[in-house]
C-alpha cells in the first residue's frame, strides 16, 4: 500500500514516513502543496496524509484539486487548529478523515487501516484468499495453520495481492503500490520479490495462489489458472 | 420604576414646564383683564358723575337734578339702567336719586363726606346691596370755593365678576386638558424619538463575543440617535477587530506550540514501537530536545508579551552609554555569526547616552542580530552601526541576507507573522522576536523601522531620543523631558 505524506514540517514528515514504512507501507513525502499535488497526479496512491497549512498551495486547495481530478483516493487531513469550520470545510471538500495535531501515531495507523479497508467488501481486519490469511493490524500471515514469516517488502506485496484478488496486476501497478518514488523501474525487482513471495506461500502447497499472466503481470486466485 | 424610564421623565419635565407656562399665562391674563375691567367701571362711573356734576354747576343747563335719567340719556345716548345715581346737598342729605334705586339709597360715610368737602373724589366698594358688590364714586360739585352738591354714581360689579368667573372656569378646564393632551403628545413624541434607542438596546443585548458581526440598522438621518447608532456600530467593529486579533493570536500561539508537540509525541511514539539501536534513540532524544527548547522559547516570548500587554514589565530608567552597549553586542554577534561564517563589522559614535533599561535594550539588539544571522546566508556580512545628533540616536543592524518582500514588510512586527514558516521554524524562531523588539523600543519612546530589498538584504533602524545632559536630570522639572515609560 502506497501512501503520500504532504507535510511542510520536515520532522513531522520524517517520523510519519519512518513509522509508516515500519508498518510495511511504501511512503512518499512532499514538503509543499504544489509538490504534493504533482506527486498525487503522477502516482496512484492508496492513501494521502495531507497537512492543511502548507506553503505555496494550502492543503484545502490541494484537496479540492485532487478531487476535481476525479480521484477517490482516501485522504486524511492533519490540522494544527481546533477550528471546527476548517474541519467541516475539509470534510465537505472531500477529505475522508482528519486528525488534530498533536495526534497519536497509533491512532493515525488505525485510521489509515480503516480507510484502506474501505476498498474491500468485508470490513474486516483479516484478508483471506483460499486458506491463506493476513491480519492487517498484526501483520500475521498464515497458510492453513502454518505461520509464514515475511520481510516488510514481501508483506507489502502480499497485502497488495490480497487486497486485489482475481485481478491482473501489472508490474507497473505493483511497483506503484508497493514501492515508493525512488523505485527504479528499469530493474526486475518486482519479479524477484514475487518469486520470494511464491517460495514462502506456495511452495509445498498443492494449490498455487500466485499465478503468472504471461505478457502482463501476476494474479492472485483461488483456483488454478486457465 | 417609571422614573427610571427616560420617556416618562421627559414627558414629566415637559408637562411641568408647560404647566408653569400655562399657569403664569392664565394668571397674567386673569389679573390684567380684571384690572382693566375694574378700571373701566371706575372710569365710566366717574365720567357719568362728572357729567352730572358739570350740568348742575352750569346755570344755563336745561336740566335740573329732577330729571337725571333724561339728561343722561341725552349725554350718553342710552339710558344707563344699571347705574345708580344719587345727588346730595352739601350736608349729605339726599336731594335726588335715579329711579332704579327705588326706595334704596346709596350710603355716604363721614370720610367720604369729608373728602368731598375738600374737593376730592372718592371711590368705594359697597358690599351691602345684592349678590355682587357695588362700585361707587362720590364727586363733589364746587362752585367758587364752596361745596354745593355731592354726586354719587354706583354700578354693580356683576358683569365684571361674571366675566371674570367665566374666564376662570374656562382656564380651569382648558389648562388641565391642554396638559393632558400635551402629555399624551409628549409621550408619543418621546416614544417615537426613543424607539431607535430601544432598537439599539435590543441589538446590544444580542451581541456577545460570538456574534460581533451584528450591526444596528442605520437610518439615513444624521441626528443624535443616528450618530449614536453609528458610534455604537463603530465600537462593535473595533471590538470585533480586537476579538478577532485575540482569537488569531491564541490560534497562532496554539498552532506554534502544536507543531513541536506533534514532533515530540510522534517521534517518541514511533521510537517506542520496537527495539532500536542506541544511535536511533540518541537521534530521537536530540531532536526532542531541540523541540523542547523551541517550545520554551515560544512560552518565554509569549509570557514576555502578555506581561508587557498587562503592563507588568517594569523598565529601569538609567543613563546608558549606547556606544558601550553596541560594542558588547558586537562581540557577542561575532560569536553567533561565526557558525555561519558571517562577517560582523561595527561603527559607533563615542559616548552616546540614552535613558532606558540596559537589559531590555541589549535584548532588543541581540534579537535584531539573531534575526539578521538567521536570514543571512553563510559567508554574508552584517553591520551594527550607531550614529547620533543632538536629539536622536539611530541604531542600525544591516545584513546582506535574503531580505523581505515589500508586501511582507508591514507585517513583520506582527505577532507570529512569518515570511517563510518552514525556514524560520528550522532556524528556531518563535515568531515573536520582532514583536518583542517593537514593544521594547516603543516603551522607550523610540521607533523601529525596516528597509529591505529581497535578495539584497535588510536594514533595521532603531531611533531613540538622546538623554538630556546630566545636570538637568537633578532638577525635578527636567523629569518631564524623560520619555514616559509604560509601567
Amino acid at each position: 500500500m502506497r501512501i503520500l505524506i504532504v507535510e511542510d514540517e520536515k520532522k513531522v514528515a520524517s517520523f510519519l514516513k519512518n513509522g509508516l514504512e515500519e508498518e510495511h507501507y511504501a511512503v512518499d513525502t512532499a514538503f509543499d502543496g504544489e509538490e504534493g499535488l504533482a506527486l498525487a497526479h503522477i502516482n496512484e496512491y492508496d492513501l494521502i496524509i495531507l497537512d492543511i497549512m502548507l506553503p505555496k498551495l494550502d492543503g484545502m486547495e490541494v484537496l479540492r484539486r485532487i478531487r476535481a481530478n476525479g480521484s477517490c483516493v482516501p485522504i486524511i487531513m492533519l490540522t494544527a487548529k481546533d477550528s471546527t469550520d476548517e474541519i467541516i470545510s475539509g470534510l465537505d471538500s472531500g477529505s475522508d478523515d482528519y486528525l488534530t495535531k498533536p495526534f497519536s501515531f497509533a491512532e493515525l495507523l488505525a485510521r489509515v487501516r480503516a480507510l484502506l479497508r474501505r476498498g474491500i467488501k468485508e470490513r474486516t481486519d483479516l484478508l483471506k484468499v483460499s486458506d491463506l490469511s493476513l491480519s492487517i493490524s498484526t501483520h500475521q500471515v498464515k497458510r492453513g495453520e502454518k505461520k509464514i514469516e515475511l520481510t516488510p517488502k514481501e508483506y507489502a506485496l502480499l497485502e497488495y495481492f490480497m487486497r486485489n484478488p482475481n485481478r491482473v496486476l501489472t508490474r507497473t501497478l505493483i511497483a506503484e503500490h508497493v514501492w515508493d518514488y525512488y523505485f527504479d523501474s528499469s530493474t526486475n525487482i518486482v519479479d524477484v520479490y514475487v518469486n520470494y513471495l511464491r517460495k514462502k506461500i506456495d511452495r509445498g502447497f498443492e494449490k498455487k495462489l500466485i499465478h503468472t499472466i504471461r505478457g502482463s503481470g501476476y494474479m492472485m486466485k483461488d483456483e488454478p489458472c486457465c | 420604576m417609571l422614573l427610571r424610564n427616560i420617556r416618562f421623565k421627559l414627558t414629566l419635565w415637559y408637562i411641568v414646564i408647560l404647566g408653569i407656562i400655562l399657569t403664569s399665562f392664565s394668571t397674567f391674563l386673569y389679573l390684567t383683564l380684571s384690572r382693566s375691567l375694574y378700571k373701566g367701571i371706575d372710569i365710566k362711573i366717574k365720567s357719568i358723575a362728572e357729567v352730572i356734576a358739570s350740568s348742575s354747576t352750569n346755570p344755563y343747563s336745561q336740566y335740573s337734578f329732577s330729571n337725571i335719567d333724561r339728561m343722561l340719556e341725552d349725554s350718553f345716548g342710552v339710558r344707563p339702567v344699571t347705574k345708580f345715581i344719587q345727588v346730595l346737598d352739601e350736608s349729605g342729605r339726599i336731594g335726588r336719586k335715579s329711579d332704579n334705586l327705588q326706595h334704596f339709597q346709596l350710603p355716604i360715610s363721614i370720610r367720604t363726606l369729608k373728602n368731598a368737602s375738600q374737593g376730592k373724589v372718592t371711590f368705594e366698594t359697597i358690599k351691602a346691596l345684592g349678590e355682587y358688590p357695588l362700585r361707587m364714586v362720590t364727586v363733589p360739585v364746587i362752585r367758587g370755593r364752596n361745596l354745593i352738591n355731592i354726586v354719587q354714581v354706583a354700578t354693580s360689579w356683576e358683569q365684571v365678576e361674571e366675566a371674570l368667573n367665566t374666564l376662570l372656569l374656562i382656564l380651569w378646564i382648558t389648562v388641565p386638558s391642554a396638559l393632558v393632551v400635551a402629555s399624551l403628545g409628549g409621550l408619543f413624541l418621546a416614544n417615537k424619538a426613543l424607539r431607535p434607542v430601544d432598537e439599539i438596546t435590543k441589538t446590544a443585548r444580542m451581541i456577545t463575543s460570538k456574534n460581533l458581526e451584528q450591526r444596528i440598522k442605520l437610518r439615513k438621518s444624521n441626528d443624535e440617535i443616528g450618530r449614536l447608532a453609528e458610534t455604537f456600530n463603530d465600537m462593535i467593529s473595533r471590538l470585533g477587530r480586537s476579538f478577532k486579533q485575540m482569537r488569531q493570536f491564541s490560534a497562532d500561539a496554539s498552532h506554534e506550540l502544536r507543531t513541536p508537540l506533534t514532533i515530540v509525541k510522534g517521534e517518541i511514539e514511533v521510537g517506542l514501537r520496537k527495539q532500536r539501536p542506541l544511535e536511533e534513540y540518541r537521534r530521537i532524544l536530540k531532536s526532542n530536545l531541540e523541540e523542547v527548547d523551541h517550545m520554551s522559547q515560544i512560552v518565554n516570548d509569549l509570557l514576555f508579551l502578555s506581561k508587557a500587554d498587562m503592563g507588568e514589565i517594569q523598565l529601569q530608567r538609567n543613563r546608558i552609554d549606547l556606544a558601550q552597549l553596541v560594542t558588547e553586542v558586537h562581540a557577542q554577534a561575532k560569536m553567533i555569526a561565526m557558525a555561519k561564517d558571517i562577517e560582523v563589522s561595527m561603527s559607533t559614535d563615542s559616548h552616546v547616552v540614552v535613558i532606558g533599561d540596559r537589559l531590555r535594550l541589549r535584548q532588543l539588539l541581540l534579537n535584531l542580530v539573531d534575526n539578521a544571522v538567521k536570514y543571512t546566508p553563510e559567508g554574508g556580512e552584517m553591520v551594527i552601526s550607531l550614529e547620533s545628533n543632538d536629539s536622536q540616536v539611530k541604531l542600525r543592524v544591516l545584513d546582506n541576507g535574503i531580505g523581505i518582500s515589500p508586501e511582507d514588510q508591514p507585517h513583520i512586527f506582527d505577532r507570529f507573522f512569518r515570511v517563510d514558516k518552514a525556514r524560520s521554524r528550522e532556524a528556531g524562531g518563535s515568531g515573536l522576536g520582532l514583536s518583542i523588539c517593537k514593544w521594547i523600543i516603543e516603551a522607550h519612546g523610540g521607533e523601529i523601522s525596516v528597509e529591505s530589498e529581497p535578495g539584497k538584504g535588510s536594514t533595521f533602524t532603531v531611533t531613540l531620543p538622546v538623554a538630556p545632559p546630566e545636570e538637568e536630570l537633578t532638577g525635578a522639572k527636567s523629569m518631564a523631558k524623560v520619555p514616559a515609560f509604560q509601567d
